[in-house]
């Protein structure tokens, strides 16, 4: 639909793009990035034949763009630019009918039936019907960001271009605005092509991107483009990373400033605090933990991290707000704390704090092995969730990755394992060596101190002295808990 | 239900707007027909017109032998003249505030008019004629002053900021209308005491003893200038957000815009060239006009030039009835009446945005 080739442009006798080369098919939704600068702008006035090209050609449906007329060219394409500035007081409707000018025929311009029943339901598709009778000028930036869209819709284009189309706009008014936009495009098959600031919103909404550095177009494609953080980095000159989205299958992206980086040589040194109800640790700083407790489960930063003793005959229906409820009443702030359950006697907790292989690592575990499996033999099905009897907190003083910090529950499992073997756990009801429990919690927390650790896998220095400190504590544990019931 | 009635409403009122403003244009004429030093019945002076133009009296006054006179051959032609001149600079005015999308924008503030004088001066002190022009010479020479004037202050304005910045273009103007003004001085010095205070009086505007010839001077270029500019009324309502943005509407920007500036300069350049530099006519009529109809260029175009039209014929009668028989010039008037209202326009604007 546009195919543009060696385009080469800018302002006044200075070229800031060169040799630009790019096709964007019918329908689809183009987004534009690149830092500020980099000519985004001027490779989108050059697309609207706001700007005359230096060289190169930009052809639309296969005609080159100089060859429209105004009027041809504003009946395919609208333009929603940055500046919004009316100085007289145009109210919202009649800025709205700005946008029908290219259909209007004749010297004198009669605004018909159609172009009234255009005009409303652009301006309600954009909820910005409520001002029609309102002077422009007196809108607060997202409205009038919203009007224009509607002047912008209201010539029906085939192609919409969008310079910033979410400036101004709040998070509910950006989804809104963007939703709309790809509804519209699918009902109508119009093509969007636009600069777009915010990458996560890109990341979210458009079909393919163009990275735009220092006048060239470095690279375009899908959402691979987004995920080449090696790319972003020389575009933009920050450190970006990117995750995947909690719901959608699509990248975000996050910066991460290096000098924020900071070193910690003490972080891992922590408070411990315990009573009959709860063991608590607090670090000073957040540690990256991963873990599968009750309360901050996932990969976190968190810097309180709880063992609850529930009593055997707990009502386990909403395990999560009760941890909510205990952790407000002790006043530790919800949402940097890691919170477990247990029904082993917290006295019986086993804590292992040393340097093996050079890795400082601190482990605290409670254990009862009532509900002892083993994991390989057919069983009834347990509840859905049970009262967590091996509880596993592992602290390192190194930084993991995300990789390594899988790794690391594998190697804490694995010592897990080896511990029951050698303590002779059996499952009750099938006479074998039990693997586990039947509801164990593990959290690997680490302080990110230092260069990255990919691998914390058995055969790694890390790995192996998660393997030593888990074993030991489990080992303890185990015996403290086979003490008190007297086996 | 409520929309309809809105636009009923609305309708009926753009309607009675134009009512009332022609109505006013006609009452005014008619007023400026009658009052004077001189005083006639208002029916004769309604026969003298009705005489002249269709042919037949309609109340069958006896024409006394100086009211034909006095009320054809003076007061009717002053009295178009002040019409055309002030329909003239008060559609100027608001297609320059169209386009320039700047309020401020008016014939004199941008420079225009101080160029079509300079050229009217000039034709003036130095009895130019250029011979296939004839008595057009001297609106032909004020057009051409006020379009390179107005030229001059783009390029200072382009020159000194990317876009036709708002502030830029009045401080151009005001820049080359001083320049301009220093001219003009230095050719009032240089000629002898009775040219002076012609040029001087002429020069505060002034539309007394012009008589029918000044009105046909002055009336093709209002037809000519009013059908440009009207037709691009349309086109002056999409350069409201800006010029790019017009072209991405469709509309020919620079064709348009070029057409707008030429009949905005040969209504400004004629009007000069008749009555002199009137000032706050083409600020304040169109400003007034937009505080009542909207900015819909369709009606702020015509109805400024009713506007305007019966406002300077008014400002004429004031201006010879008020110190009579001495008269002032109108372009006193107009400033005494036109600055202290553009000022409260201006303080009213502040409050509304509150």
């Amino acid at each position: 639909m546009i195919e543009v080739s060696g385009l080469t442009g800018g302002y006044q006798n200075e070229d800031i793009l060169t040799d630009i080369n790019l096709t964007i098919n019918e329908g689809e939704f183009f987004a534009l990035i690149g830092p500020n600068g980099s000519g985004k702008t001027t490779l989108l006035r050059l697309m609207t034949g706001a700007l005359a090209p230096s060289g190169g050609i930009i052809e639309i449906s296969g005609k080159p763009i100089q060859t429209y007329s105004p009027r041809k060219k504003a009946e395919i394409m609208a333009v929603l630019a940055q500046s919004s500035h009316v100085e007289f007081d145009f109210s919202v409707e009649e800025i709205v009918m700005l946008g029908r000018y290219p259909h209007q025929k004749g010297l004198i311009k009669h605004i018909s039936r159609r172009d009234k029943e255009v005009v409303s339901e652009v301006m309600k598709q954009t909820e910005v019907y409520q001002y029609r009778n309102k002077p422009f000028k007196w809108l607060s930036g997202g409205e009038k960001q919203r009007v224009l869209l509607a002047k912008a819709l209201a010539q029906e284009p085939k192609i919409l271009f969008l310079d910033e189309p979410t400036n101004h706009l709040d998070v509910k008014h950006t989804v809104e605005m963007l939703q709309h936009l790809k509804a519209y495009q699918a009902k109508r098959q119009m093509t969007i092509i636009a600069i777009l600031h915010d990458l996560n919103t890109a990341a979210l909404f458009a079909d393919r991107f163009g990275a735009l550095h220092q006048g060239r177009l470095v690279k375009k494609g899908d959402l691979s483009v987004l995920k080449n953080e090696t790319l972003l980095q020389k575009v933009y000159e920050v450190d970006i990373k990117h995750h995947s989205h909690p719901t959608l299958a699509k990248p975000q992206m996050l910066v991460a400033p290096e000098e924020m980086h900071h070193s910690n040589p003490h972080a891992l040194e922590a408070e411990v605090d315990q009573n009959e109800q709860c063991i608590h640790i607090a670090f000073p700083r957040p540690l990256r933990v991963l873990s599968n407790a009750v309360v901050g489960e996932g990969l976190q930063w968190l810097c309180h991290f709880c063992n609850f003793y529930v009593p055997k005959n707990y009502d386990c229906s909403n395990p999560a707000d009760d941890v909510r409820k205990w952790l407000e009443k002790a006043g530790i702030p919800l949402g940097d704390t890691l919170g477990m359950m247990t029904a082993v006697k917290l006295a019986d907790k086993a804590i292992v704090n040393e340097v093996i292989m050079d890795t400082h690592i601190f482990t605290i575990v409670t254990a009862g092995v009532g509900n002892a499996m083993d994991i390989t033999k057919e069983h009834p099905l347990a509840e859905a969730w049970q009262i967590g009897t091996i509880n596993i907190m592992v602290f390192l003083d190194e930084h993991l990755t995300d990789g390594a910090f899988v790794n690391a529950v594998q190697s804490a499992t694995e010592a897990k394992t080896k511990a029951l073997v050698d303590m002779e756990v059996t499952d009750p009801a099938t006479k074998s060596i039990a693997t586990g429990t039947s509801t164990d919690s593990i959290a690997i927390a680490a302080t990110q101190n230092g260069t990255p650790t990919p691998y914390a896998g058995s055969g790694t220095r890390v790995g192996k002295a998660i393997g030593q400190s888990v074993y030991r504590a489990v080992t303890e544990a185990i015996e403290n808990y086979r003490t008190r019931v007297g086996k | 239900m409520v929309n309809s009635f809105i636009q009923k409403y609305s309708v009926n009122k753009t309607v009675w707007v134009y009512i009332f403003s022609g109505g006013f244009v006609l009452s005014t004429a008619l007023l400026g027909l009658f009052v004077s030093s001189v005083s006639f019945p208002l029916t004769a002076v309604l026969d003298v017109l009705a005489e002249k133009i269709v042919g037949n009296k309609i109340f069958g006054h006896e024409a006394a032998g100086n009211i034909e006179v006095i009320i054809w051959e003076i007061r009717f032609p002053r009295v178009l003249l002040a019409l055309f001149v002030g329909a003239s600079l008060s559609i100027a005015g608001a297609s320059f505030q169209g386009l320039l999308r700047n309020p401020l924008a008016d014939p004199y503030t941008i420079g225009v008019s101080s160029g079509a004088a300079l050229g009217a001066v000039t034709v003036l002190y130095f009895q130019l004629s250029i011979s296939f022009l004839g008595s057009y010479t001297l609106p032909v020479v004020a057009i051409l002053g006020g379009f390179i004037t107005m030229v001059i202050v783009f390029i200072i304005t382009r020159l000194s900021s990317r876009d036709l910045n708002i502030e830029t273009i009045i401080l151009a103007g005001i820049i080359i209308s001083a320049f301009i003004g220093a001219i003009i001085s230095l050719i009032i010095a240089l000629s002898d005491r009775e040219d002076m205070r012609q040029i001087l009086y002429w020069l505060m505007g002034n539309i007394g003893m012009r008589g029918w010839s000044h009105v046909q001077l002055l009336i093709p270029f209002f037809i000519v200038g009013v059908i440009l500019l009207v037709s691009r009324a349309h086109d002056l309502n999409a350069f409201a957000l800006g010029e790019e943005s017009a072209g991405h509407l469709g509309v020919n920007v620079q064709g348009g815009k070029v057409l707008i500036l030429v009949g905005a300069s040969l209504l400004t350049g004629a009007s000069v060239a008749v009555s002199g530099s009137i000032g706050f006519v083409g600020l304040v009529i169109p400003h007034f006009v937009r505080l009542i109809i909207g900015p819909d260029h369709k009606h702020v175009l015509p109805l400024s030039m009713l506007t305007g039209g019966g406002f300077l014929v008014l400002a004429d009668l004031i201006s010879r009835s008020i110190i009579a028989p001495k008269e002032l010039p109108i372009g006193v008037i107009t400033a005494l009446i036109g600055a202290p209202i553009f000022a409260i326009l201006l303080v009213r604007e502040r409050m509304r945005k509150g």
